[in-house]
């Protein structure tokens, strides 16, 4: 659900905000843009396939050339290239991943010193953005910049803060917890680690991937506040990581990646395995049924076609998996299914989802 | 959803109630709205005849020109309709085109002779950078039937920016990026800056997944880019882009900055004859830094094919600075490259043939975009060139008379220059001789046994003799003395030396006169004649021998007096390959009126 408490902000405030930040977009922001970008970097990495682009954005959060950037394909290989603001090369490695924040920390792999960046603490210890604040995105969207050519900067509102249903293709995003959601085209091929800043150049947030929203099929714009954290499992413990944390002890090398699990749907845990979605269209039929898991007391078995969840069609995987995650742990849903010629009827008592180690 | 709705709404409505309180808000919106209100007169819907697709443009003068892609007039064919925003629709013709920078000019042909259009200037676009504001205006998706332009608001993301050609053509060099919104249908249209000035013409985006609609990344041609071109354009060209003939590339170096150099470089190209070559770093071009290969070939891409630019480069330790010609990007004969080549099937995509009231100003040739617009264009430079000065009446034998200062001897020499016919039997003999010092060179200029030294007499000027010899036809003649080719060459600066005596000043940026472009061939001669575009004086020109793939005579012109009603220059520099041959103080000008009727050749 998008969380609308934002929207009760006392008018008041939110008419201070808008008139500081209404009039001072009149000026251009040629000098924010100028500061901004020499503490961005070009990324050119491992891509150039299926719509995966090769290169990407990232931000310095040290002045030895330590970079924040999204945990994405292109850092596959060893060595990355880097383009720092003035033309200067450099490989770079990656030193601590979370795939849980989806960021990823790289450093430059000659010594370098003096280079322009963000106070990552510093900056993560301002409050979170609001709606209807003005931003800019900086990013090497498109691959435009090369060497001293400065980063692409596009000016917008930030339209919503609100938990992130993303996925590519059939994979679900990576990151689930809150960021901002943009009114103008941002998350374009190669701008996933740029900067979302103010007007100020302060740093808000990392810009997204390219994905579509899981609930409503369209392409999303959004940014990931710097101040995310999001719940991980830590050496089997559960614990929160915050994007500052993993700055600060990634830099010191002592970053520990948190645990893989096994990505499962939103909404409560029913214990069904269904077949393998081969397209779009596929029908839910199920594959397995976890043994002692709520599907498996209501009785389901292989081969049973899923029709109907509280009466709604479900037709294809897609369509039961979105609307499963209506309903949460400890919710019961009618289910009607189809075993041979017959039409079942049962009702599925769902619980917390059990954490999994991943099998990936 | 609904709960979100009405908070929404009442964001919006509090934000509405806020800015209408702030006096800086509301003065900026009345601004851009006058901005706009302003502007909106000058864009132009441009339609294929029939209504069958199209695009924008914008006037740039009251006369009706309007500049738009290339992209847009290349499916309307040489005439299609204009619509502007008062409602009315106008028909329009191409006048020229830049295939590679994708620009094109049109002329809206006015209902009455001699009604104004409105028109926005031009800015610079020089001065435009990475977050200023700027304003599209166009017909996206052609959904105006009113053709009332669509206003679109925006950042500018970028500028300088290159973006790769299809094939060889739609090149985007030097470019600006914009988040302003547009798309199809708002290609040709202009980009403006907040005063209302051109900075750019609109004409592609970035996209990827999400289909041909804006993604937040457009591009605009630069109108700096386009100003370089405008002379070419006037001049009903096909005109095309610069290269310099060599390769150039940024070493990946594995840290630091990577240098610019020359990989390979071909060896009928001029910067290969002034001396650039292989394994040479690039520093400066047109008197911009060269960092990179795509600001190398962001600068290359500012200018028209034969401009000579200044370059500076660096071998070991030595820097140089050199004048280059650019040489061409199309071949000559160009097959239409948006053609699909390996299908049959499809016909290659051609607009239709001109029609319509437009039509009887089209006028198809070769390397033209519409021969009409040359020769207006060409009538105009004669007619100038004689207001200035009439000569047709003096076409008898010349002798010049002064003394020169040659390089070579470094002293006052005199020196008399002849031309003249005789008549020997029953034909009539050119004969032209330039005496200096001691010494004469005599040429018959149209005898065809002449070979390339004959031609390049006296020696080590390049072919003085001749130059004076077909100046001379030029100014008696006039445009009748060149059947064979005579055309208006768009314009192009050059770079005329500093007075007898006096050193350079500034570099040669500083040196450049853009000058109004003359092309003729007379026999063996080609010649570029370059005028002045505020008081039209002939400043100078460059001889090349055809078939010779060689450096040009030039002849720069100063110091004009009257001598008997008419305006001559008294000073002549002359230059051959990057040497300073001499220059000729004139003393006396002896023009004698044609004898009787003769048939001279």
């Amino acid at each position: 659900m998008i969380r609308y408490k934002t929207y009760y902000l006392p008018i008041t405030l939110l008419a201070v905000a808008v008139c500081a930040s209404a009039s001072s977009a009149q000026a251009p922001v040629t000098e924010t843009a100028l500061t901004v970008n020499k503490k961005l970097v070009k990324l050119f990495g491992i891509g150039g396939f299926k719509g995966l682009p090769s290169y990407g954005s990232g931000i310095l959060v040290s002045k030895q050339g330590h970079i924040l950037t999204v945990n994405n394909h292109i850092l596959i290989n060893p060595g990355i290239l880097v383009h720092l603001y003035d033309g200067r090369q450099y490989q770079a490695k990656v030193i601590a991943r979370e795939p849980e924040l989806d960021v990823a920390l790289l450093k430059i792999d000659e010594e370098v010193d003096f280079l322009p960046h963000y106070n990552f603490d510093e900056q993560a210890a301002r409050p979170i953005g609001e709606n209807g604040d003005w931003i800019l995105a900086m990013s090497n969207q498109f691959k435009i910049a090369l060497r001293d050519e400065p980063m692409s900067v596009s000016k917008g509102i930030v339209a919503a803060v609100a938990d992130l249903r993303g996925r590519r293709g059939v994979f679900d995003a990576p990151y689930a917890g809150d960021v901002y959601f943009l009114d103008i085209v941002v998350c374009n091929p190669g701008a996933a680690g740029g900067a979302l800043v103010n007007l100020k150049g302060n740093l808000l947030g990392l810009i997204g991937r390219e994905l579509k929203d899981s609930r409503l099929d369209t392409w999303i714009n959004y940014a990931v506040p710097i101040q995310a954290q999001a719940n991980v499992l830590i050496e089997g413990k559960p614990g929160t990581v915050t994007m500052a944390h993993f700055v600060k002890k990634g830099m010191e090398g002592t970053y520990k990646e948190s645990d893989k699990i096994a990505k499962v749907d939103a909404g409560g845990y029913h214990g069904i395995t269904l077949v393998v979605e081969a397209t779009r269209s596929a029908p839910p039929y199920v594959e397995e049924v976890v043994p002692g898991s709520p599907a498996d007391k209501a009785g389901l078995r292989p081969d049973d076609l899923i029709l109907y969840v509280e009466g709604f069609s479900v037709p294809t995987i897609k369509v039961f998996r979105e609307t499963l995650k209506l309903y949460a742990p400890d919710s019961e849903i009618r289910v009607q299914y189809q075993r041979g010629n017959k039409l079942e009827n049962v009702k599925i008592k769902l619980t917390k989802h059990p954490k999994l180690q991943a099998s990936n | 959803m609904r709960i979100f709705t009405c908070a929404l709404m009442g964001l919006l409505a509090s934000v509405t109630m806020a800015a209408a309180q702030n006096p800086v808000v509301l003065k900026s919106e009345a601004d851009r709205v006058a901005v706009i209100e302003k502007v909106k007169p000058t864009v132009v819907a441009v339609f294929a005849r029939g209504g069958q697709g199209g695009g924008t443009g914008v006037l740039i003068n009251d006369a009706g020109y309007a500049l738009t892609n290339f992209h847009v007039v290349q499916p309307t064919g040489p005439t299609m309709q204009c619509g502007l925003a008062d409602g009315i629709l106008y028909d329009g013709v191409l006048v020229g085109w830049d295939k590679v920078g994708d620009v094109a000019l049109i002329k809206l042909l006015p209902k009455k002779e001699g009604d104004k259009f409105p028109y926005a200037p031009m800015g610079n676009s020089d001065l435009v950078k990475a977050g200023d504001w700027s304003i599209a205006m166009g017909n996206p998706f052609l959904l105006a039937t009113d053709f009332t332009p669509t206003v679109t608001f925006g950042l500018v993301s970028g500028v300088d920016r290159y973006q790769p050609p299809a094939g060889i053509i739609l090149e985007y060099t030097n470019c600006i990026q914009i988040d302003t919104s547009i798309n199809p249908g708002n290609s040709g249209g202009p980009l403006f800056n907040m005063k209302g000035e051109i900075i750019g013409i609109n004409g592609r985006g970035s996209f990827d997944k999400r289909g041909r609609i804006n993604s937040g990344v457009g591009y605009a041609i630069s109108i700096n880019q386009i100003k370089n071109f405008m002379g070419h354009l006037h001049a009903g060209l096909d005109a095309d882009h610069a290269s310099l003939g060599a390769l150039v590339r940024t070493e990946a170096e594995k840290a630091g900055i990577g240098r610019t150099k020359v990989t390979a470089i071909l060896e009928d190209s001029d910067a290969y004859r002034r001396g650039l070559d292989q394994d040479d770093e690039l520093m400066g071009f047109a008197g911009r830094l060269v960092t990179s290969d795509n600001h190398y070939k962001n600068i290359v891409g500012l200018f028209p094919r034969g401009w000579r630019v200044p370059l500076e480069y660096r071998r070991s330790d030595i820097r140089k600075e050199i004048l280059v010609r650019l040489m061409g990007v199309q071949r000559k004969e160009l097959p239409d490259p948006t053609a699909p080549k390996d299908d049959p099937k499809q016909p290659p995509k051609k607009g239709p043939g001109p029609q319509g009231p437009a039509a009887k100003f089209y006028e198809p040739k070769a390397g033209y975009a519409n021969y009409y617009f040359n020769r207006e264009e060409k009538k105009r430079l004669f007619a100038d060139l004689k207001k200035h000065s009439d000569f047709s009446a003096l076409a008898g034998d010349w002798k010049i008379e002064g003394n020169v200062n040659l390089l070579k001897l470094r002293a006052q020499t005199p020196f008399t220059t002849e031309i003249g016919e005789q008549k020997v039997g029953n034909s009539v003999i050119t004969k032209a001789a330039v005496t200096i010092g001691a010494f004469t060179d005599r040429l018959e200029p149209l005898d065809k046994d002449n070979g390339l030294t004959d031609m390049r007499k006296p020696n080590g000027s390049g072919g003085l003799i001749a130059a004076i010899y077909v100046w001379r036809h030029l100014l008696t003649e006039g445009e009748k003395g060149f059947p064979s080719e005579c055309n208006h060459g768009g314009s192009e600066p050059i770079y005329p030396p500093p007075p007898q005596g006096a050193a350079p000043q500034g570099g040669w940026m500083k040196r450049a006169v853009l000058a109004n472009v003359l092309t003729t061939r007379l026999a063996n001669y080609q010649c570029k004649w370059f005028f002045a575009q505020s008081d039209h004086k002939l400043l100078g020109f460059e001889l090349r021998l055809q078939d010779a793939n060689e450096d040009p005579c030039e002849v720069y012109f100063s110091d004009y007096r009257n001598v008997n009603g008419r305006q001559l220059p008294h000073e002549m520099a002359v230059y051959f390959r990057d040497v300073h041959y001499g220059t000729f103080s004139v003393t006396k000008y002896q023009m004698a009126p044609a004898p009787a009727k003769n048939a001279a050749n």
